[in-house]
């Protein structure tokens, strides 16, 4: 993994002492150049891992995590350029510098072996977070959404560190590859139930959990456009990540332990896609939209079947590549009026017409058309949760109509109907925002045509 | 103050905490407190207003009553053991009392209310030794009783120091008296480390040297001592706005930097003892350490606090504070985590 980490690491001394100029071409380039690098980790074995040392290994489930997380600094770099402008090169390149230290933590995170470490870089990943939104977010609300991100985020995280601790003592090793072999079933008792909660609670606040969301619309809203990029592409997904590794620890207590959290999503994921179809705020529609899908992979999670652990994996893939796409569509809105108000801005399809095609193949995959990668991760999602209780498929139902109502919602919203007087001297689309909208969009279909690569551990 | 005095009563600060740590005769630690608290006294009185008064007053009377409280422990296990050595275990009344001493020495609660109040009367160069140079003595006396030491007492003024730590520090705006809660914390996690492994309260204690160190060094830069002041560090040496930062944020105890390190191994040394509420509760209140830091960050390197224009104007003249080590502290201060394997040489 050093062959990828080192070159990450060398990019912020790129960023530094490039030639003004030069500063985005540099990054972008090399960030692709990197990303490059790691496409032939996507060469997994069935049943076994890439173990490239004592420290790092990369299994067909992290692989696929870690390919979206380095896909996704240069398209960050790319996004961030227009806000930036007006700011000197010095906070240009510390801005740069953030993302790429946040790009660091998050292929080290993806890649640990051993689970402390990947404890550590967990959190690590929240103090860039935290600078990008407070120091850059655009509004006064920025300061109240960093505060929430960090301290929900810690409150969940720091009893996991102790329930790891506590795990390392008794059972010799945290190790990924030794413990998914050597794990013992957790005995029935108060002391275990709680060891299962501390060691679950981190990763549902941070994907987020329906009753500890209040952090996530605050954050995604006022972060910048990389910020909420990165949050919602791939920080999201950390907490899914770990989940899945930690799971093989918790048996047999997470068939008893997980019906609170299975009912607070799958009531969530309802109530979340409910708020959709009320926002007038086009970032907090996505935010909370993030919020939904993230509870259908908490739902797959914790049934824990074959199925559902294949539509977790594509689903949280599928979801940081749309998720992702529609922040940065949402962004091209703000960058032109200065607003996050749907309303403000509508009939975009006719001044912005390859802008509308995008919106409309970002809001098809947010509500899984077939055959995107999407479908294939809510189906899977939705059949495994059918075989395990025959009532949910309501409530499943129901959650797919909403997503499709609100997407929908916002497609016609922004882009069809008659245009607002306002607008009509809007700048057109920029080659840089296409080239970010096709970016996003091209694995999303590449990915349909051979879905393996993402189904993860148990294809 | 004239150069020869100072140096005299440096010299004689630097010796009494020698004498407290090297000797093997419990009369001998007495003295050695003594010389340090006597000999402290000018250093804090370095600025000649009613407030320093006030302060070293208050200082000298809680350090006199802990000094007799030590010697009243000294006497009990004198009486009980017959002999003055350091090297044998203290009789357990003893310990209980040079116990109490040492926290009142130290600031734990329910001893701390004068570590706010001496931190705010002082010069910050007098606060920076108050907090960091005048731990070590205490700290090395419990280390050396720590095999006797009370668990229930020594718990009881840990949990209380973390929490009294955690929530006095919420409503302050002076940067000395936040510093001053933020000792308390810190002392409240050596404390609670001690009982179980008192290698890693020596590890907690060098680490939070170093962090104190830092962060004082940088307000004495700044020469600010209020968060308004510190607000301004943008606008006078922008560099240190992004060192305050990380310093801040390492203080609180926040991966991947150095502050995590020493809360990392205590929470390993007591969950090693099968001690997991402790931990748990310990760690629930250091949040609130990190969120008045988080406060700090935000009006100084997050934002740019709102200010007057006269403020904006600053010139930005060549530095004329002698800064020493500053970048080789804040690298100690934020980097070391990477270092932990090297803890294994302790074993």
């Amino acid at each position: 993994m050093l062959k990828i980490i080192l070159p990450t690491i060398m990019l912020i001394p790129l960023t530094w002492l490039s030639k003004n100029s030069m500063v985005w071409i540099n990054t972008t380039a090399h960030s692709f150049m990197i990303t490059l690098l790691g496409l032939p980790l996507l060469n997994q074995f069935n049943d076994n891992s890439l173990n490239m040392s004592l420290t790092y290994f990369s299994d067909s489930l992290s692989t696929p995590l870690l390919m979206l997380s380095m896909w996704l600094l240069p398209l960050m770099i790319i996004a961030s350029q227009f806000h930036l402008t007006k700011e000197s090169y010095t906070r240009k390149k510390l801005y740069i510098t953030m993302l790429i230290m946040l790009q660091i933590f998050l292929i080290m995170t993806f890649t640990a072996t051993e689970l402390i470490f990947f404890y550590i870089l967990f959190e690590a990943t929240l103090v860039p977070t935290l600078i990008i939104i407070t120091r850059w977010g655009g509004q006064t609300e920025r300061l109240n959404a960093g505060l929430y991100f960090l301290f929900y985020t810690l409150v969940g995280s720091l009893p996991l560190l102790i329930a790891l601790i506590y795990t390392q003592n008794t059972t010799g090793s945290l190790n990924i590859l030794l413990t998914q072999h050597w794990s013992k079933p957790l005995a029935e008792s108060w002391s275990n139930n709680l060891l299962w909660l501390a060691c679950m609670m981190a990763f549902m606040v941070k994907m987020p959990l329906y009753g500890l969301h209040l952090w996530l619309p605050k954050a995604h809203v006022e972060a910048p456009i990389a910020g909420s990029m990165v949050l919602a592409a791939v920080l999201l997904k950390l907490g899914g990540y770990g989940m899945l590794r930690i799971t093989v620890m918790l048996n047999p207590t997470t068939s008893s332990m997980a019906y609170p959290f299975m009912m607070l999503s799958l009531w969530g994921m309802i109530m979340t896609s409910s708020i959709c179809l009320r926002q007038t705020d086009l970032k907090s529609l996505i935010a909370y939209s993030s919020v939904s899908h993230m509870a259908l992979v908490i739902v797959a999670i914790m049934i824990q079947t074959p199925w559902s652990y294949m539509g977790a994996t594509a689903l949280m893939i599928a979801h940081g590549l749309t998720s992702s796409m529609l922040f940065c569509l949402a962004n091209s809105n703000y960058e032109r009026i200065h607003s996050r108000t749907m309303i403000l801005a509508r009939g975009l399809q006719t001044i912005l017409p390859l802008m509308a095609a995008w919106w409309l193949a970002a809001s098809l995959t947010n509500l899984a058309l077939p055959p995107s990668i999407n479908l294939i991760g809510e189906l899977f999602v939705v059949m495994s949760t059918f075989s395990w209780s025959s009532l949910s498929i309501v409530l499943m139902g129901i959650n797919i109509t909403i997503t499709a109502l609100y997407s929908l919602y916002m497609l016609i919203m922004t882009q069809r109907g008659k245009q607002t007087p306002h607008i009509n001297n809007l700048p057109p689309s920029y080659t840089r925002e296409n080239t970010l909208m096709a970016m996003h969009l091209l694995p999303l279909l590449l990915l349909s045509m051979n879905p393996k690569i993402i189904l993860g551990t148990l294809y | 103050m004239n150069p020869f005095a100072l140096i005299i009563i440096m010299l004689t600060v630097v010796l009494g905490t020698l004498i407290v740590m090297t000797s093997s005769h419990w009369l001998m630690v007495w003295i050695g407190f003594e010389m340090n608290m006597l000999a402290i006294i000018p250093i804090l009185m370095k600025k000649y207003n009613p407030r320093s008064m006030e302060a070293c007053t208050k200082y000298f009377l809680t350090q006199a009553t802990a000094s007799m409280l030590l010697m009243l422990a000294i006497t009990i296990n004198l009486v009980h053991s017959g002999q003055w050595s350091t090297m044998k275990p203290l009789d357990p009344t003893a310990s209980i009392v040079m116990t109490l001493a040492m926290a009142m020495k130290l600031g734990l609660a329910p001893f701390h209310f004068w570590v706010p109040e001496v931190a705010q009367g002082i010069q910050l160069s007098s606060g920076l030794i108050l907090l960091t140079w005048q731990k070590l003595a205490p700290m090395s006396i419990l280390y050396q009783i720590s095999p006797t030491i009370n668990p229930t007492l020594i718990l009881t003024l840990s949990i209380l120091s973390v929490a009294v730590g955690g929530w006095g520090g919420l409503n302050q705006t002076q940067l000395r008296k936040i510093m001053a809660y933020s000792s308390i914390a810190h002392m409240g996690w050596m404390t609670a480390a001690m009982m179980f492994s008192p290698m890693m309260a020596l590890l907690n204690l060098t680490v939070y040297i170093v962090l104190t160190t830092t962060t004082l060094v940088m307000f004495m830069m700044n020469s600010t001592t209020t968060t308004l002041s510190l607000s301004h560090t943008w606008n006078k040496t922008p560099l240190l706005t992004t060192a305050i930062l990380a310093t801040l944020l390492s203080l609180g105890g926040l991966p991947p930097l150095s502050g995590f390190l020493p809360k990392w191994m205590i929470i390993q040394e007591l969950t090693k003892n099968d001690n997991i509420i402790l931990p748990t509760f310990m760690v629930i209140m250091a949040l609130l350490n990190l969120f008045f830091y988080m406060r700090l960050t935000y009006s100084t390197s997050l934002t740019t606090f709102p200010s007057t224009n006269n403020m904006k104007l600053k010139w930005q003249l060549n530095p004329i504070k002698t800064t020493t080590y500053l970048p080789p502290l804040i690298i100690l201060s934020t980097l070391i985590l990477p270092l932990s394997p090297m803890l294994i040489l302790l074993e």
